[in-house]
């Protein structure tokens, strides 16, 4: 099974965001982009997939310029993906996600066979999770998204999975190829030892125009990137006693927040 | 030119020794200092990731590091916890002399079975007797056929009481002094081995420190390295290939000292205003920060030396002098900022403080590193 999974560089969890010069976008300087959470879970699963289906192999591919993309890809080798792509695009962090979806999509079909496409829930950094679906359409495979706990049987040739759905799950089971967007971090994804990440130093990283489909005009323009204007009214009582500090705790939420009487 | 910049490949080493360092080590490393307990199992989890042999060689199942990544890595894993990372690093202590002096034919048969699973080693030089006078030891090999008798006892060794594998530095003729000084490989199996209790420590309270005993120890011919009366030198070169991590040590320390510090000094309000307000503590905060920096960048430029092929003595002896005296500076600077709570167990401080301590005595004390800055300093002037 030739598993292809799509990663995101989004910023590190601790970098302070600013807007850039023209306030339409994040400025991406002195900013270290990483593989989110959600999509270290997309790896993990292919390669949990890999193991049960032997023959199989997980190539990684990611959209952005090199400075975004390649320790995304790095990391994804690291952690066990048989080869790296990138769709090299000059696309601003968080841009269109139509446009991000063709992108991936030439860069995919140009990379080679691919039987199961995997998705994270959503980004890390926009959290929009539209890619996923978008990129199967523009590759024209079947999509199901909210996915749990997928396995492969090999004597059926189809994949099983469930489906979290608003009180309760779905259990499937599709023929191959097919997209899917997974949920949330079920799983525990491994950390990349010392010496696969000096490996994946070395590996060769795959390169693609992501156009022409990214060039397409996108869909969506983004006019204006600004931070949220930092929280108001939250008090800080600072304490050496702890019963004096829950007394005036509950007094502030008597008395000023209203909470109650 | 020289330039400060971490390459990709060295920033995500450093990533990998950070995340383990923050989510195994930290969690657990009040507990570990309080009870005392020697987390095995986070040993087992670095070895898994490849964090534990750094310097050996990927030929024979190590990771193949050279100085400079080694020190990124320790001073990530000593941010989290000084003396857990002393027990994760002993092995390349131990490995060095295997390294440096080993035949081909013993380094993989040392070696390559022992970094294969999880397992310990212990470097085992300093005596009762004494620890910075590494000539006049008294644990004696005697001549025996093919092979050798070691008998004498040897004394804050880290690991020892959970180490598979010792390099045991021991003299073939005291009268000889640094001359008669021969090292051996001897497995935990060997007949005759008794490590001592636990030691109840200040500080580095994770790792485990104690006597060994030899006694009457067979030890073939082929497992001693190098020849009879090579073994002082050869201490020697692999201290001087240990010393600059042991600065990467005290400056996560240092590091660790500061962040609590600065991070206290802008929550903490006294006369109306946070004490990052009072200029008295953004001084110390400015000291704190010259030192740790400092020392940080003289642990790069010593491994740096090194690693391009330079012995780098004088350098090294510099960081681990400067790192291991700015580590106890600034954890006695951040209980200062902390006051009262700096004192107490409940905050992390003082353990900082406690932990910073060891790194101006092991390795070679400060006085002896002194010693030998001067002597190399003046060389250049006679
Ligand atoms: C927790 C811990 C772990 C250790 N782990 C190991 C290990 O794994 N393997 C190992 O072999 N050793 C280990 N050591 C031993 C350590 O390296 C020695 O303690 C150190 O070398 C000092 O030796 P000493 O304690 O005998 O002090 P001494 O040599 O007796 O020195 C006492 C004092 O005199 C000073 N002094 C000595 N000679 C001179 C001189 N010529 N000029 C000026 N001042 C001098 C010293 O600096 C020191 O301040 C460890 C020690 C500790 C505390």
């Amino acid at each position: 099974m030739e598993i292809v999974v799509c990663v995101k560089p989004v910023p590190e969890a601790e970098s302070r965001l600013r807007a850039n010069a023209s306030g339409t976008a994040p400025d991406t300087d002195g900013v270290k982009f990483v593989l989110a959470g959600y999509d270290e879970s997309a790896v993990e699963q292919a390669l949990l997939l890999r193991q049960a289906v032997p023959g199989s192999k997980v190539h990684a591919v990611s959209l952005g310029p090199p400075s975004r993309t390649d320790e995304v890809l790095r990391a994804a080798l690291a952690l066990g993906s048989d080869s790296a792509t990138a769709a090299e695009s000059d696309a601003p962090p968080m841009a269109d996600p139509i446009a991000t979806a063709r992108g991936l999509a030439t860069a995919i079909a140009a990379r080679g066979p691919c039987d199961l496409l995997l998705f994270g829930k959503q980004a890390g950094d926009d959290e929009e999770g539209l890619v996923g679906g978008a990129t199967a359409e523009a590759l024209g495979l079947p999509f199901v998204g909210f996915v749990v706990d997928l396995r492969f049987d090999a004597a059926a040739s189809r994949l099983r999975f469930r489906r979290s759905v608003e009180r309760g799950e779905e259990s499937w089971e599709s023929p191959l190829p097919l997209a899917v967007g997974l949920q949330q971090a079920w799983n525990d994804p491994r950390t990349a030892t010392l010496p696969a990440i000096l490996r994946s130093r070395k590996a060769p990283l795959a390169r693609h125009a992501a156009g022409p489909g990214a060039a397409v005009a996108a869909a969506s323009v983004a006019e204006r990137f600004a931070l949220p204007p930092p929280r108001q009214g939250a008090k800080m009582i600072a304490y050496r006693d702890p019963q004096q500090a829950a007394s005036q705790l509950v007094r502030l939420l008597r008395e000023e927040a209203k909470v109650f009487p | 030119m020289v330039d400060f910049s971490l390459s990709p490949e060295a920033e995500s080493l450093r990533d990998l020794a950070r995340k383990f360092a923050r989510t195994e080590m930290a969690p657990h490393a009040a507990e570990c200092d309080r009870t005392p307990r020697f987390p095995e199992e986070i040993y087992r989890k670095a070895h898994a990731l490849g964090l534990m042999n750094l310097n050996v060689p990927s030929e024979y199942g190590g990771s193949g590091l050279g100085l400079f990544d080694q020190c990124l890595i320790v001073e990530e894993l000593a941010y989290a916890c000084a003396g857990m990372t002393t027990s994760i690093i002993a092995n390349c202590l131990a490995l060095e002399p295997i390294l440096l002096g080993g035949t081909p034919e013993q380094r993989s048969r040392f070696l390559s079975p022992f970094c294969a699973s999880y397992q310990l080693a212990s470097f085992c030089l300093t005596e009762p007797s004494g620890g910075s006078d590494a000539g006049a030891l008294r644990t004696r090999a005697r001549r025996d056929g093919d092979a050798y008798v070691l008998d004498g006892e040897k004394c804050f060794i880290t690991n020892a009481p959970h180490a598979g594998l010792y390099t045991v530095f021991a003299t073939v003729d005291p009268t000889l002094r640094h001359r008669g000084v021969t090292a051996f490989v001897v497995p935990r199996s060997a007949e005759g081995i008794t490590p001592g209790k636990d030691e109840e420590k200040m500080g580095h309270r994770a790792s485990s420190t104690s006597t060994v005993r030899f006694d009457k120890v067979r030890v073939p011919v082929s497992d001693r390295l190098l020849a009879d009366g090579e073994g002082f030198g050869l201490a020697m070169r692999t201290l001087d290939q240990t010393r600059t991590p042991i600065g990467a040590l005290a400056t996560g320390i240092g590091q660790a000292a500061l962040d609590h510090a600065a991070r206290y000094a802008l929550k903490r309000e006294t006369f109306g205003k946070p004490i990052a307000e009072h200029q008295a503590i953004q001084i110390k905060l400015a000291n704190m920060t010259q030192a740790v920096r400092a020392a940080r960048l003289l642990t790069w430029q010593a491994a740096w030396t090194i690693d391009r092929g330079e012995k780098g003595t004088l350098e090294s002896s510099v960081a681990k002098c400067f790192a291991s005296d700015a580590a106890l500076l600034v954890a006695d600077e951040a209980i200062q900022t902390f006051g009262g709570y700096g004192y107490m167990k409940e905050y992390p401080v003082e353990k900082l403080l406690r932990d910073a301590k060891l790194t101006q005595i092991y390795e070679g004390a400060n006085e002896i590193q002194r010693t030998v800055i001067a002597r190399e300093l003046l060389r250049g002037y006679a």
